[in-house]
């Protein structure tokens, strides 16, 4: 069954948390299943997060807000000191070009033009051909915006009546819109899904693994949108607007995640001589931003949905391998211990037996028995290597490989050399004459 | 079949009535601001003029010169002299820039002029706008328990019917968050910055609350802002917050429209929603969700309001 996955709140009437809860929701999970029901996406019982987890996250978001400053900063910093310079060396130059204007007048024309350009209008260029900003277009491109929350801002009401109108028509307008992108992220999620199906039918074909076609259905899902959402709109707008590459995606991606600057706006040439597609243009750019908005969305949930499932995975990795570090551990040093032990004993064996040797040596040799401690290393190989020449005496094996069943059984007999397996017959003999 | 069809014909009646909707707010957005973009304009055309008249310049240098100052101005880059103290990217100003980034409000009283700037802008704000949803989800689902569950179940248990208790509730708490988030701040932002009006700072909140950020509202832009960062930071908490309150604001409406019966009128999910449970691990077992599946399965044959979906297809 698919994990939880409510990215944003699970709310018809907000168009970003909508557009999150639309389908399809190809999350990336190993389970064979189908993309979800609008229905799942209000369950609450599967979702509720620790306060730990909560504000783990919390703080990588401020991290990640952080960095993200510290990157623009570097970036854009340099940019703007040229340009300021840039600007201010261009006014010096006009007042020197122009010597009968003094600065002050200067300073006043260009603050009002620039309120002007905020009110919305642009002086540059004569005032008979240009378009007004609040044209039936225009406004209800405004009007588009604001309802998609997207919000440009090249254009913004400056009466008070109008900000007031934008409030209430805001308030009303992005529920209306919130339950649309459901709609149409719900049916196209259906029609994507179908195709889906047939394609994993015939990749089941084949005999892959579930998770590796729910891999290439994500990915396919994200490569096909791609393409028709960000890839071709971005190449018409290059065409029609006449930005970069860069731009151009610059502006989809602002767009569809909703966030809206305004410093690139589809249809913004007009001004001047307004082209006659302009028309239906911007109502079509609108609706782009519609069908895209729901496919970012579902996009957006995506991504949200395997930061979770790396996060579970995740904890359930370290989970696992913690209980597998601490056996592994365990057996370690239960396995070292046992070894330790195996040989201490079998040292201890082996050095009982050069001493018992020894000792029959001694006797035989007429050594005197107080040697025995002083014995250099020496001529204790060479005793032993003398022992082992003459009784085959298993030399001191230091392998960790258990010893085949002796230990298990008779540890004791160890500690006095008198395993049976071990111990040859004739030193037993010898040993025990000694005694 | 026929709910297919029935939720085919409403998808249909939304788009419709959201054309209608759109066209109307044209209309009316046309009426109130023509007047005083022509009456701006003429104002302009007049100052021009008498710049021209009274000096040597000539039209086309003019132009030339307006024409920088503009494109400069449109990227935050001001030519008036005491507007270029504080830079747009300074440390403050770039986290605010993230933030807006990330929240998807995206004023654009600056924007990142470099090619470099635009493409790390692209993977930041990809990254970057789910990782805030779903932060700000988890602290939603965190808060529904303190603000919503307990006080409905509090009204309940002191003798109100359900569905008047979630009504009461929603009320209750629609009141306090407007006063807290948009009265409150507005005041507060009527105080600070000296040129706006207490009608400005409620739009202000209210279009940054919803995220449409049109930018003509920026707070901390005036030349002489005192503790520019501090304020900053502070704007930056509200936004964070307000964006919550607002979303449990929804959140709530959703329930109470739910247990109204709103939502199967108008064949929407509905929530279903276990107050007890709170630290729950977002872990769904393998074992457990195979019979969750089916439920849901089951029950959305059953449920009228349902409407097609995969799940439906699959078995199908």
């Amino acid at each position: 069954m698919r994990h939880r996955a409510s990215v944003a709140a699970p709310d018809l009437l907000d168009p970003k948390a909508a557009a999150h809860n639309s389908k399809p929701r190809l999350s990336f999970s190993t389970k064979p299943v189908v993309l979800n029901t609008p229905e799942d996406e209000c369950d609450t019982r599967t979702t509720v997060m620790r306060w730990k987890t909560v504000s783990a996250i919390f703080f990588l978001v401020v991290l990640y807000l952080i960095i993200g400053a510290t990157v623009f900063r570097a970036l854009e910093q340099p940019h703007e000191s040229s340009q300021k310079l840039a600007i201010l060396t261009q006014k010096l130059d006009f007042l020197v070009a122009h010597a009968c204007v003094n600065s002050s007048e200067l300073e006043e024309l260009v603050r009002q033009v620039v309120i002007a350009i905020r009110e919305g209008v642009n002086p540059s260029g004569n005032s008979s051909n240009q378009t007004s900003l609040w044209d039936m277009s225009s406004s209800f491109f405004f009007a588009g915006t604001v309802i998609t929350t997207i919000g440009f801002g090249n254009i913004s009401p400056h009466t008070e009546g109008g900000r007031i109108f934008c409030i209430i028509y805001a308030l009303l307008g992005i529920p209306l819109f919130g339950f649309l992108l459901a709609g149409v992220g719900d049916q196209l999620g259906t029609i994507f899904g179908k195709g889906i199906a047939k394609v994993e039918k015939m990749i089941v074909k084949w005999k892959v693994s579930q998770t590796k076609i729910r891999v290439i259905s994500t990915l396919l899902f994200i490569l096909f949108g791609c393409l028709i959402f960000v890839a071709l709109p971005a190449v018409i707008f290059k065409h029609i607007e006449e930005w970069s590459t860069l731009e151009s995606i610059y502006f989809v991606v602002i767009t569809l995640t909703t966030i809206g600057f305004g410093d690139f706006v589809a249809g913004e040439k007009g001004g001047f001589e307004k082209p006659e597609y302009l028309d239906y243009y911007k109502p079509v750019v609108l609706f782009w931003i519609l069908v895209g908005l729901a496919y970012f969305a579902a996009v957006l949930s995506m991504i949200g949905d395997w930061f979770r499932v790396i996060s579970k995975k995740t904890k359930e990795e370290v989970g696992e391998f913690r209980a597998h570090a601490a056996e592994w551990t365990a057996n370690v040093s239960a396995e070292f211990k046992e070894t330790r032990r195996r040989l201490s004993v079998d040292i201890y064996d082996k050095f009982q037996r050069a001493a018992s040797i020894k000792r029959k040596l001694s006797s035989e040799l007429g050594i005197n028995a107080s040697i025995n401690q002083e014995m250099t290393p020496g001529k204790r190989t060479l005793s032993a290597n003398f022992c082992e020449d003459r009784e085959g005496y298993p030399t001191v094996n230091l392998s960790l490989s258990p010893v085949p069943g002796a230990l298990a059984r008779n540890g004791s007999l160890y500690l006095n050399g008198l395993s049976p397996e071990y111990a040859d017959r004739q030193e037993i003999a010898i040993i025990e004459n000694l005694k | 079949m026929a709910l297919v069809g029935r939720s085919w014909l409403l998808l249909i009646g939304f788009i419709l009535f959201y054309v209608i909707y759109l066209l109307f707010g044209a209309l009316i957005f046309s009426t109130i601001e023509r007047p005083m973009e022509d009456k701006l304009r003429l104002e302009v055309e007049v100052l021009k003029q008498e710049f021209l008249n009274q000096s040597c310049v000539s039209a086309a240098s003019l132009e030339n010169f307006l024409f920088k100052v503009l494109a400069a101005n449109k990227y935050g880059v001001f030519v008036l002299k005491n507007a270029s103290a504080t830079s747009n990217w300074d440390l403050a100003s770039s986290m605010f820039f993230a933030n807006t980034l990330v929240t998807t409000v995206g004023y654009g009283h600056s924007t990142p002029l470099s090619d470099t700037g635009k493409a790390f802008s692209i993977f930041y704000a990809l990254l970057g706008v789910p990782f805030t949803m779903l932060v700000l989800t988890a602290c939603v689902q965190r808060l529904l328990y303190p603000l919503v569950l307990a006080p409905v179940s509090l009204l309940q248990r002191s003798g109100l019917e359900p569905r008047p208790a979630t009504a009461v509730h929603f009320v209750l708490l629609l009141f306090l968050v407007v006063l807290c988030f948009f009265l409150v701040p507005a005041a507060i932002f009527t105080k600070v910055e000296g040129s706006w009006s207490f009608l400005d700072g409620i739009y202000f909140c209210f279009i940054s609350l919803c995220t449409i950020g049109l930018g003509d509202f920026v707070p901390g832009m005036q030349p002489e802002q005192k503790y520019r960062t501090l304020y900053l930071g502070a704007v930056m908490v509200y936004l964070f917050l307000g964006l919550m309150m607002m979303y449990l604001l929804l959140r709530t409406f959703h329930k109470m429209s739910d247990v109204h019966g709103l939502t199967t009128l108008l064949q929407l999910p509905r929530c279903e929603d276990s107050d007890a449970d709170e630290d729950r691990e977002p872990i769904v077992d393998h074992a457990e969700s195979p019979q969750r599946q089916t439920e849901k399965g089951a029950s959305n044959h059953l449920e009228p309001g349902s409407q097609v979906s995969y799940n439906t297809i699959n078995k199908g």
